[in-house]
Order: structure tokens, then sequence, then C-alpha cells
């Protein structure tokens, strides 16, 4: 995957948890532009060993002098994004990839309807320029802890006027989300990003409306849950790997140097997926994107979120 | 056609049934097209508003709008023509919520026209529930002068608006909602088969 360096040039301390990165490329160089909803992966050092965690770009796309990411410190982090919290500091260098897309705006669509839970909100800061820019129709519906925590809440106020709505859950304000799926005209498409239960809720209501699948899009990248060390074999290349429990299999692969493609790091894209030959034990699923039939039958496995409890398993890598 | 071989560009159609997740319905018939929304209404009346848009056979189709009128009540709306029907449908679409179920029951050609009608505001063709009525007649689309001739139940058939004799392909374009007719006397002006009714 090809990657750049860049130069953290300046730390914004948003909310009591998240922190908003400006990022330039080390070399001075312009960022290709990006479409609204793209993520980049960044690779930390952490004690000699590489992290790897997606994150939403949220500057304007057409803005490559500096791209911008915002990191909330999760509380069972496995050391991302309280590295990224605690350890980099204005002038840090870290790695990105080249943004990739996995959250686009439908351009057919006659109007659309954002709905971002807490740190969700960033896919949606670049998908609304690209919005205003084409003068769709569009509502912004952002539900989030407490007024601290809302984060760019004032600026999106500014910026989006009344298409955007705020729900302050210690206020008591919640968001009905049949009700606002249920008044939308024809040809509206739905985004959601937030935690499982809110795109579950979601998913669910524009089911129950009767809305078409593909109309209804979301993004949920799964912090990988951390669990217990395992050991897996590797079949083309020969190897043995272990796997310990605050490393994900795909980190695992990757620090052996056999590590498969991989885009959204989060179990939502399917690209590291990887053929079981033999598997002696349980394999955990945790992302969004096998099938069930598919999970159950032990065949597969996502290594970027999903883990095992095994004595042997064989990877077709 | 030889024996095996399937054409993948030509739709399947289906029989009108309910979905039942929906916030609301739309049927649109034609002609013999009723019989399909006659059964739609045996198998229930939705909880949901539904709203039925008739097109009246004429002396060449099947006409259910007695029927019709009976058994659906005042969620129906008849129309004379094709054309009052579909400019009364698409009028409406502005209003209607996400949420809202297509069925269509006609020809081919009528089919197809509500398609395209609905794609405009992004509804795909494929969450359409559509029921072909008892013919097999075809939109017919002149790739030379892009004219589209409606109900052709011939092998060959000549363009509605050039003349051209065209030959009734079975390629299928969903994005024009017709099959492919190319001229048929290109290379010998004037020789042109026998022309048979297949489609009936
Ligand atoms: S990288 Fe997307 S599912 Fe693993």
């Amino acid at each position: 995957m090809s990657t750049v360096n860049v130069r953290v040039a300046a730390i914004e301390q948003v909310t009591p948890l998240v922190k908003h990165f400006t990022l330039v490329r080390e070399d001075g160089q312009a960022f290709p532009p990006f479409s609204g909803g793209s993520h980049v992966v960044v690779a930390m050092d952490i004690g000699g060993r590489i992290h790897r965690n997606a994150y939403s770009l949220m500057g304007a796309p057409d803005d490559t002098q500096a791209y911008h990411i915002s990191v909330r410190r999760q509380e069972r982090s496995r050391g991302g994004s309280a590295y990224m919290h605690d350890n980099v500091a204005e002038g840090s260098v870290l790695q990105i990839t080249m943004p990739v897309n996995l959250f686009q705006l439908i351009r057919m669509g006659r109007k659309h309807v954002l709905i971002a839970g807490g740190i969700g909100i960033t896919p949606f800061m670049s998908q609304l320029h690209d919005l205003k820019r084409n003068g769709f129709e569009y509502e912004l519906h952002y539900a989030f802890r407490s007024p601290e925590h809302g984060a760019f809440s004032a600026q999106l106020k500014s910026e989006c006027g009344e298409r955007a709505h705020f729900y302050i859950d210690s206020l008591g304000q919640q968001l009905d989300i049949p009700a606002v799926l249920s008044r939308q005209p024809l040809g509206t498409h739905v985004y959601v990003c937030g935690p499982a239960p809110m795109v579950n809720a979601v998913l669910e209501a524009a089911r129950e409306l009767g809305w078409p699948e593909n109309h209804v899009h979301s993004e949920q990248f799964t912090a990988p849950p951390m669990g217990d060390a395992f050991k897996v074999q590797l079949a083309k290349s020969n190897m043995e790997v272990e796997v310990t429990a605050d490393m994900t299999l795909l980190e695992a692969l990757e620090t052996a140097g056999v590590g498969p493609d991989s885009l959204c790091r989060g179990g939502a894209c399917g690209r590291c997926e990887l053929d079981v030959l033999e598997l002696d034990g349980e394999i955990f699923h945790h992302d969004h994107y096998l099938s069930d039939a598919e999970k159950s039958s032990g065949k597969k496995i996502l290594p970027c979120v999903s883990r095992a409890r095994c004595t042997h398993m064989l990877l077709d890598i | 056609m030889e024996r095996g071989y399937r054409i993948r560009s030509k739709p399947n159609y289906e029989t009108l049934v309910w979905k039942e997740k929906a916030s609301a319905h739309v049927v649109v018939a034609k002609g013999a097209g009723g019989m399909a929304v006659l059964q739609l209404f045996q198998q229930m009346h939705p909880v949901q508003p539904v709203t039925v848009f008739y097109v009246r056979g004429d002396s060449t189709d099947k006409d259910y709008s007695q029927t019709l009128t009976k058994l659906v009540g005042d969620e129906l709306q008849v129309f004379d023509t094709q054309m009052e029907a579909l400019y009364a449908f698409y009028r409406r679409l502005p209003d209607m919520k996400m949420g809202t179920r297509f069925y269509v029951s006609g020809t081919e050609s009528f089919i197809w026209s509500l398609c395209k009608l609905a794609a405009l505001f992004d509804i795909q063709e494929s969450e359409i529930v559509k029921q072909l009525s008892n013919s097999l007649s075809r939109p017919v689309y002149c790739v030379h002068c892009k004219a589209t001739t409606p109900n052709v139940t011939t092998n060959i058939v000549a363009c509605s608006k050039c003349s051209r004799k065209l030959f009734v392909r079975d390629h299928f374009s969903r994005h024009l909602g017709a099959y492919m007719g190319l001229m048929i006397d290109a290379e010998n002006p004037g020789e042109v088969p026998a022309i048979e009714e297949i489609y009936p």
C-alpha cells in the first residue's frame, strides 16, 4: 500500500475526549484531492510495533495543503487512540495511506439524510462540503452524550443552519429515527455513522418502513476487540505466527511481513478476507461483512477484527 | 432460439404480491393488467395507504375498471389513456415518501414506460414489482432514429417514426426500457422476409 509521511502541523482539543489533528506532507508537496466520506489509515510505531487505525478525513475535499482527522480517545483502546492523544505532538511525524472511500454519497440521490452519533460525525464533515458544493438537498441529525461532547457542533450549527438537528442525551433530547425516516421524500438516501446500536436502529427502521436496501448506507468501523493470544499457521509462506492479546491477526501478519491487503481495517469492506483451510477450534467473527452462513462455515476470516481460540488454524496465505 | 440458450438482458416478470414492509403502496395497471390488481386485492387490502392508477382497456384489450371500482373503492383512479395515467402518476411522485412500494402490470411497453418515469425519482426498476399481462407484445427501440414503437407483436415492424423495417431482437435495454430493433434490409433494400406474429 502506498504511504506518505506527514507532519502534525496543529493539534486542537475539540472536546474532553476528541483531538483534531492537522497533517501536512513532510516533503512539502500537495495531497491528492479526495471525495467526501474517505478515510486514511494512520500507521503508528508504538514501542517498535506498528499499529494501524483508520480515520475519516474531515476537511474540504479540495484542500490539498492539509488533511484533517479527529481521534476520540477510546476507553478500551489497544493503544492506537491513546497513542495519538498522549504521544503525538505538533511536529510529530506519522505515516498515512492515500485516501480510500467506502462511504460515498450517492450522486443520483434526490436528498441525503446524514445521521451521526458521537465521533461518527467525522465522515460527514467532508461529505457536507460535497453536499454544499453541489447544492444537494440534505439534513443532518447529530446525537451526542452531553453539550461538551458535541464535537464541531457549533461549527455545524453555523454552517448548516436549519438543516442541522442536534440531540443531546444529557438534556433528554432523543433522536426519533423512525420519525425522521418516515417523512423523507422518494429518492432519499440515508447515511449513518456511529455506535453499533445507532447503526442497527437506522438499518432496522429503514427496513420496517420499506426503504430499499440500496438507499441505506452505514459506516461502522469496529475497533478491533482484544482477546486471548492464539497461533496461526500459514500454508503459502509456510510459517507460524503468534497473535498476542493486544494485537490483531492482521497486525500480526503484517509484523511477520506477510500481511494481506486491507482497506477499512474495521471489518466493513472485506478486502482482508482470508481462507481458513484447517481449524481445530472456534473463530470469533467481529466483522459486518461475511454472511452468517460464511461465518458459521468456519472457512473464512477477516483478520482485521476477528480472532480465534484454537491450537491449530491453517490460513491460505 | 437455440435450446438452453438464455438471453440475460431479457427481463423476468413475477406475480404481484404485496410487500410486507412498506409505508404505502402504489399500483399501476393497464387493460388486462387489471387482473393482477384484482388478484392483489384477493390477497388482502393492506393497512398502509394504497393508490391504484388504472388505464381502462380499449376495444383490443380487457377492461376491469368496473370490478376494480367495486373492489378498491376511492383509492382507485381510472384513466382513458396511458398518457393521462402516467402523467397523473408522475405528478404524485414528489409527494410520495420513502418506503412507498411500487407494483405495475400491463404490457411490456406500459411496464417500462412507468419504470422510466420512476427512475427520474431514483426508484430503481429492480424495486418495482412487475407482472406481464396476457400479451407478449414488445416495445421496440429503433437504433437508427431512436424512437420507440410500442406493443409490437411481429418479428419485423415498421418504425413508428422513421418507417424503417426493423427486425425485433431479443436484446433488451433496461435503460431504454425496450428491445432493440435493427433495420433488416440495410444491405439489400426492399428485401424483407415474411412478417409473422410471434409476440401475440
Ligand atoms: S480491511 Fe476491511 S474488512 Fe478487513
